[in-house]
């Protein structure tokens, strides 16, 4: 068997990529030359690639801590927008404007919408183990949208909208009625 | 600094400023520049300057206003109120070919310019009236071509002479006799001093004295026999005339002789007046010019008709001739007589007719039918001057300036009526707001309403609408100008003149009384139409009406005056008077579970009793402490609807306003001590709720005062030196709220019934107020005051103002007043955000607030306001002697399309839009159809 004849060089080239220009030299690598990082065999890759393979698949256990995990993290998630909402809300002035008036109806929407999908969102990670620990991720879920909520209502509150003073039911308060009347003689 | 800026800048964009629109101006608002009545003998048509062409008319009232009208279109050209201390009549003069007229009221004697009515010079008489004024036409026979000095005679100081120029005194001939001084008379060369020479027994002679213009020296005196005629003044028809003979005629008590003199001779013409019916009134007519001809015309009235006599007096021979005489007419008629040249003209007016005759002959040059409008009917001509347009020796036009006997000054040009003046208005002393007898009954009807049970209310209401429907046809034939006369932007008072299509309800009937007993109704709507207008004297003979009073009931008005045995009832919508049985009887003010309690002004005390009348013991009694004498109470108008019961605050609370429909502000004053105090008190209880006091107040001023809603405000003259040349105006405002505290009600708490006599279950022991004032420096003295007033106390309210010093009226808006200003600092942005300015001790008024912009509203002795039939506008009327009517919007019009609303625009869009979506509608459906099969 003939030795194969050397392969062409665009098959060098795919298969020795250029390496990263180093930092310190500005200068190309020459031709040919493969950096010592970069030189691994197709041999070594299949290696790799069989160990990966053969990685022990994850037990129920490790299977439940990781939906938790990732439950949490959605449960939590309203809250790391509150801080932003906050700033947005107190940048939006408590006049009555288009403008903010629909990012408090958004504001009151997100929450609203949030708990009401409260199962879809979380149907990935039911699994029978974790049904009874997912109820206490739901409940901070479901918290954590009534802290959004409640910025809403502060910015009602603040735009002056909820009826929380006397002035807001001044009028139905009614003049009291006096038992006598007086009127100068001419009048009558 | 800048943010400083920025606040003022914001509060002045939020403070209401109620400016009045120009296209408003003059279609909102009338107004009526009255004179008075002019008297007689000092009414005339006089160029104002030499070279004029057209001529004006001036006249003087007894109330001495001079007034100069434009006879053209009746405009009021200049109008003057000399001051004078003294009472007496008002005399006004003019020279040919000058440019002033001289006027005389009691002892204040001045020259005007006669084109505008500035002052050219005055004279004040101390200690003397002025009985009579004669300007010297001609000294020595020649006229002077400058000015021409005046001759004054004065009641106890004799004749004087005034320089023409300059008002200076050129020399006095004082009488010693004793007599009464009369008039004075003047010819080419002499003066004649006529006076009343009264002996102990008997009637009066007649003593003419004649001086010499030059020195006023006494050149002869001779007395004429006229004992057994003449017994006072009236007997004495007339005297004067500067033609080349002036005369002096006389009758007796009976008027049945006419007895004729030329001043200057001794001889006495005597004839007998027409003896077919006893002669009421004689007025003698006869040309003042120098050269005209020596003729005069004997105007007699009797019961049923008039006469006239015209005659002749011959100059060489000193005799008086009868030349001829004028057919009895049935029915009243006044002449005039106007000189052309040396002719003299007289002009007979009656109500049919106008005819001009010559005083040469008795043929009727000509003669016009009077085309009279509605507002004459029933009245008749009592004087009139005129003048007479002479072309090629005949009489191509006249025109008369008429005094109708309902007061209404006429002009007219060859029998068409040019313009007419109301001058019976002049001197109002009470108004009112009259309801009219349709409005009243449907509110009648929705009264009967609200007491039935439901499904019988309903019957009812339907029963009334098909009654309704009776107007339907004339309402649909009305239909099509009205739209058009809306869509082509008329506006709507000329659109609409009836007052029964009034949708806005600004037609209201404003009731006036005058002190000459005058009563008439305006439609303050309708630029101030006169609608009706009776004379009280006729319906009661003998009362006075100085210090009439008027009270609006349910489609009547009752009118009380001096020497009346009860009071009138006047129709409101038709002027007769009714009968008092006939009265329907009205609502009672107060509600059925209330106690009335009335309170009255008896001997200088402020007494309250129980029930409507004055009983020996009073409920509660007001004195006021240190000798103080009360000199007016204001008290909250029965009808004063309140919005909202409490202040809003920036922060959202409620400062409560104290609202006590009892209230009332007593004014008093110390004159000794120049003190002015006022208390609050609560009339039902007597109680004293707050007092203030001001030193140093000129009390003799006026100290106007109003009170409404929950606040009050009065105006005073600060005097601290007492001399009238440091003086101050101060407006004090005060608020009432129930509590200093925001949300909190006081001691009444949330209870809604409140009694001020009964106890209650608060703490503490009475519920005063929290007071809460401030003053204002005030740039002008404020003469009377009034609040505006609208349908349910929405709108802002504005004080309504009068300054008399600047004859104008200005509505304050509330806010700038605000006694919550605060004091010192700039506004929190809580109270800037309530519109709160800083406090400024001085109020310039805003030439924005002025309501009568050029109008120039003098004398004005009240200003009443009344709701519309809109929230935002109120309707104002000021009277006195001039009656001025508005508008008043102090938030705006917010209620109404602007007149820059174009209905026609806005059709035309609807059109438009309408056209193209016919045209659209086809493309977009077969596109539908398209997408429908492309799919």
């Amino acid at each position: 068997m003939p030795a194969a004849p050397p392969p062409p060089q665009w098959v060098l080239d795919i298969s020795s990529p250029p390496a990263p220009k180093s930092k310190s030299g500005t200068l190309a690598d020459p031709p040919g030359y493969t950096p010592a990082a970069s030189a691994i065999t197709s041999k070594q890759r299949s290696q790799a690639a069989k160990t990966v393979t053969q990685r022990k698949a994850p037990t129920t256990e490790e299977m439940d801590t990781l939906k938790m995990k990732k439950a949490w993290e959605i449960a939590i998630a309203p809250a790391k927008q509150l801080p932003m909402n906050a700033i947005g809300m107190y940048m939006t002035g408590n006049t009555l404007q288009i403008f903010s008036i629909f990012m408090v109806f958004t504001l009151f929407k997100t929450p609203v919408m949030a708990v009401m999908n409260l199962q879809r969102v979380f149907a990935p990670f039911e699994a029978p183990g974790i049904s009874t620990r997912l109820i206490s991720v739901k409940v901070v879920y479901v918290l954590m949208n009534m802290l959004g909520l409640g910025l809403g209502i502060w910015k009602v509150n603040q735009m002056g909208l909820l009826p929380t003073t006397r002035s807001d039911w001044l009028a139905w308060e009614g003049e009291r009625t006096w038992s006598e009347r007086a009127v100068p003689r001419e009048w009558l | 600094m800048r943010l400083h800026a920025a606040l003022v800048l914001a509060a002045t964009l939020v403070a209401p400023a109620a400016a009045i629109f120009e296209d408003d101006a003059y279609h909102i608002d009338f107004h009526h520049a009255l004179i008075g009545l002019p008297k007689r003998d000092a009414t005339f048509f006089h160029k104002p300057y030499a070279a004029s062409k057209a001529s004006l008319i001036y006249t003087i009232h007894g109330n001495r206003t001079i007034g100069v009208v434009n006879p053209k279109d009746g405009a009021l050209v200049w109008r003057q109120a000399p001051v004078s201390t003294q009472p007496g009549h008002g005399l006004l003069r003019a020279a040919e070919d000058q440019d002033t007229v001289v006027s005389a009221f009691g002892n204040h004697v001045a020259a005007w310019n006669a084109a505008d009515g500035r002052i050219v010079w005055e004279a004040r008489l101390i200690g003397a009236t002025v009985e009579d004024l004669e300007i010297l036409e001609q000294e020595d026979g020649i006229t002077k071509n400058d000015a021409k000095d005046a001759i004054v005679l004065l009641s106890d100081q004799g004749v004087k002479r005034f320089d023409g120029k300059t008002g200076r005194v050129k020399w006095t001939y004082q009488d010693n006799s004793g007599d009464t001084p009369f008039q004075i008379s003047t010819s080419p060369t002499t003066i004649f001093y006529i006076a009343l020479h009264t002996p102990m027994l008997g009637g009066s002679q007649l003593r003419v004295t004649s001086l010499s213009p030059i020195t006023g020296k006494k050149l002869d005196s001779y007395t004429l026999s006229s004992e057994s005629e003449i017994q006072n003044h009236e007997h004495i028809l007339f005297a004067g005339a500067n033609t080349a003979a002036p005369l002096l005629a006389w009758t007796d008590k009976s008027n049945k002789v006419l007895k004729v003199n030329i001043i200057g001779t001794k001889g006495i013409s005597t004839f007998t007046t027409p003896a077919k019916e006893a002669i009421k009134k004689i007025i003698l007519h006869a040309p003042n010019r120098v050269n005209s001809l020596a003729h005069f015309l004997v105007e007699y009235h009797t019961d049923s008709g008039h006469s006239a006599e015209v005659y002749h007096v011959d100059l060489k021979k000193n005799t008086v001739s009868k030349a001829y005489s004028l057919p009895e007419l049935k029915g009243k008629g006044a002449f005039a007589v106007s000189p052309v040249d040396a002719n003299v003209y007289f002009t007979r007016i009656t109500t049919e007719e106008i005819s001009v005759l010559s005083s040469a002959s008795h043929g009727v040059l000509a003669r016009w039918p009077i085309k009279a409008p509605s507002s004459l009917a029933g009245a008749y001509p009592v004087q009139a001057n005129s003048e007479v347009i002479v072309k090629s020796g005949s009489v191509s036009s006249i025109r008369s300036a008429v005094l109708y006997s309902n007061g209404q000054w006429v002009s007219i040009r060859n029998g068409d009526v040019a313009w007419e003046r109301p001058e019976f208005l002049s001197g109002a002393v009470s108004a009112t707001w009259a309801t009219l007898a349709e409005e009243e009954s449907i509110a009648h009807e929705l009264e009967v309403e609200s007491h039935q049970n439901v499904v019988s209310a309903y019957i009812h209401r339907v029963q009334r609408h098909i009654k309704d429907l009776e107007h339907f046809p004339a309402w649909i034939q009305n239909l099509p100008t009205r739209v058009l006369g809306n869509l082509l932007g008329k506006s709507e008072e000329s659109a609409i003149d009836e007052i029964h299509h009034d949708t806005f309800g600004f037609h209201k009937l404003a009731v006036v009384a005058t002190e000459d007993g005058r009563l008439a109704a305006l439609d303050v709507g309708a630029q101030g139409k006169v609608v009706w207008n009776i004379d009280l004297n006729e319906l009661a003979p003998g009362a006075t009406f100085s210090d009439s009073s008027l009270k609006a009931f349910r489609g009547y008005v009752e009118v009380m005056g001096n020497g009346l045995q009860g009071p009138l009832f006047i129709n409101s919508t038709t002027g007769e008077l009714l009968i008092s049985d006939a009265i329907q009887t009205q609502p009672a003010i107060i509600s059925k579970d209330q106690h009335l309690i009335s309170f009255d002004l008896i001997d200088g005390e402020l007494k309250g009793f129980l029930g409507a009348q004055a009983t020996a013991e009073p409920v509660w009694t007001f004195t006021p402490p240190n000798g103080e004498s009360i000199v007016r109470y204001t008290a909250r108008p029965i009808n004063d609807p309140v919005a909202s019961i409490g202040k809003v605050l920036g922060d959202r609370k409620v400062l409560y306003k104290y609202l006590n429909p009892n209230l009332v502000l007593v004014t008093t004053v110390l004159q000794s001590a120049r003190i002015v105090s006022f208390y609050l008190l609560d009339s039902a209880s007597g109680q004293l709720l707050h007092a203030v006091s001001h030193d140093d107040v000129d009390a003799s001023r006026p100290i106007p005062s109003t009170i409404s809603e929950n606040w009050f405000s009065y105006s005073l003259t600060i005097d601290s030196t007492s001399s009238a040349s440091s003086r101050g105006y101060q407006l004090v405002i005060a608020e009432l709220f129930e509590s200093p505290l925001p949300d909190d009600r006081g001691p009444l708490g949330a209870s809604s019934n409140a009694s001020s006599v009964q106890p209650s279950a608060a703490h503490g022991d009475a519920t005063k107020p929290y007071v809460m004032s401030q003053t204002y420096h005030i740039p002008e003295e404020i003469s009377h005051m009034a609040v505006t007033q609208t349908k349910q106390g929405i709108t802002s309210r504005e004080l309504l103002v009068t300054l008399p010093s600047s004859n104008s009226i200005v509505g304050i808006p509330r806010m700038v007043i605000d006694p919550r200003r605060p004091v010192g600092r700039d506004p929190t942005a809580l109270e800037a955000s309530e519109g709160l300015a800083k406090y400024s001790p001085i109020i310039m008024f805003d030439p924005k607030w002025s309501l009568n912009h050029k109008y120039e509203v003098s004398g004005i002795k009240g200003v009443i306001a009344t709701e519309s039939g809109l929230e935002s506008t109120s309707l104002v009327l000021a009277y006195g002697q001039d009656i001025f009517g508005t508008r008043v919007a102090p938030s705006f019009t917010f209620d109404m399309l602007g007149k820059g609303f174009n209905k026609l625009q806005m059709l035309l869009t609807v059109v438009a839009l309408f056209v193209a979506v016919l045209f659209v509608a086809p493309l977009v459906r077969r596109k539908q159809i398209n997408s429908l099969w492309t799919q």
